[in-house]
């Protein structure tokens, strides 16, 4: 898997009848789209109900205005910067957007080799589960989704360094959750991720 | 960290983060989805539709009884104002036949409209401000109707009968208002309309 899930090209024909408002055409696009929506819902907001809302207002928003799509950008890159702006907006309202520091003590030297090729998938949602929610969001934007620092400073209203910071800090802080020699299971919060 | 620049090690974090499994809300979305979706539609065409319904409605109101006064015969009675036809016929002979010529065709759009706001007012019901105000013309109207009575020739009675076309006219407009939009089927009206 080398890019975001997100890539998913959509038929011109499916577009044109969606832009005339083809109920059926509509529904193909939630289809297609909606694992990978709700997945980066899911990982930036770490709440499987938050990221059914948000993948919800964020496809409302995206099926009413689909017959705005002029084909500039692939239509994927449109659905998915709207899903990002919601979940964004869902944090600023919850003040997940503040800044919350990472303890200095995560700042361990890394290690080889790295605990996440070791980890298995449930011990890393894990581990991203207990971030916080901002470090999380930028740690997976900049790794899963691609976004330069640029873009993620201009998306969440901080600095570029903050978002190198965050996602430097963020990694270690992983490394240090997934780490078997400092790891404490009581401390994991459940999963709350619906995994396929 | 990690460099997305080709120098990574073959297992980045970004690799074991994209290695996660997609996820799936539990329960379909999607008829929740459609169904917020019917309701803005409907939503939005109702607030295009309704200054629409109400433009036409005056539209309507002031182009509709010139079309019936075209249809209507030249030689059909007028019988909407008795007394004033006998008031005016009194004076007529006395007068300038253009003058005669121009109280028979304002006569005869009071009857067009007259016949038109006693049908539309028959289908729709008023609510109170449109109802005051639709009282408030009638009462002028009858108060011209008395002058008209009184009026000793074609020179005096002309221009009570233009007022009296023109307050109609605003009668026909509240009604009309009131059965496109207020308390009528304004929901079918606008249908139609569009």
């Amino acid at each position: 898997m080398t890019a975001s899930n997100f890539q998913i090209d959509v038929p011109d024909l499916v577009l044109a009848h969606a832009r005339r408002g083809d109920v059926r055409a509509l529904e193909q696009i939630y289809r297609l789209f909606e694992r990978p929506a709700y997945t980066l819902a899911l990982r930036m907001l770490g709440n499987a109900d938050n990221a059914r809302e948000a993948m919800q207002d964020a496809m409302l928003r995206l099926l009413e205005r689909v017959g705005q799509f002029r084909g500039d950008a692939p239509f994927w890159s449109w659905l998915r910067q709207i899903v990002v702006n919601e979940v964004l907006m869902k944090l600023r309202r919850e003040r997940g957007l503040a800044f919350e520091d990472i303890p200095d003590d995560a700042d361990l030297p890394g290690v080889e080799p790295a605990p996440w090729m070791l980890a298995d998938a449930r011990h890393l949602e894990h581990a991203l589960a207990r971030l916080p929610a901002l470090t999380r969001s930028v740690l997976w934007l900049y790794h899963v989704e691609e976004y330069t620092h640029q873009e993620i400073a201009a998306m969440t209203g901080k600095s570029v360094s903050f978002s190198k910071s965050q996602v430097a800090r963020g990694s270690l802080r992983l490394r240090d959750l997934l780490d078997p020699s400092l790891s404490n299971t009581s401390e994991t919060t459940p999963c709350q991720t619906a995994t396929a | 960290m990690p460099d997305r620049n080709g120098m990574n090690p073959p297992h980045t974090l970004a690799d074991a983060l994209r290695a996660l499994p997609d996820a799936a809300p539990q329960a379909d979305v999607w008829p929740q989805l459609a169904q917020a979706l019917a309701q803005r539609r409907r939503a939005r065409r109702w607030r295009i539709a309704l200054p629409i319904a109400l433009a036409a409605g005056v539209m309507l109101a002031l182009l509709l009884p010139r079309v019936v006064e075209r249809e209507t015969p030249a030689s059909m009675p007028v019988a909407a104002t008795p007394a004033r036809d006998d008031s005016a016929s009194k004076v007529a002979t006395t007068t300038k036949p253009a003058t005669t010529e121009e109280i028979d065709a304002l006569r005869r759009r009071s009857h067009s409209l007259e016949t038109w706001i006693a049908a539309v007012s028959a289908q729709a019901p008023q609510d109170g401000r449109d109802l005051m105000a639709a009282v408030e013309v009638e009462d002028l109207i009858g108060v011209v109707d008395v002058q008209l009575d009184a009026a000793r020739n074609d020179a005096e009675a002309l221009p009570l009968w233009q007022r009296r076309v023109d307050l109609l006219e605003d009668l026909a407009t509240i009604r009309s208002a009131a059965a496109l939009s207020i308390k009528g089927d304004a929901r079918v009206a606008a249908t139609q309309i569009l």
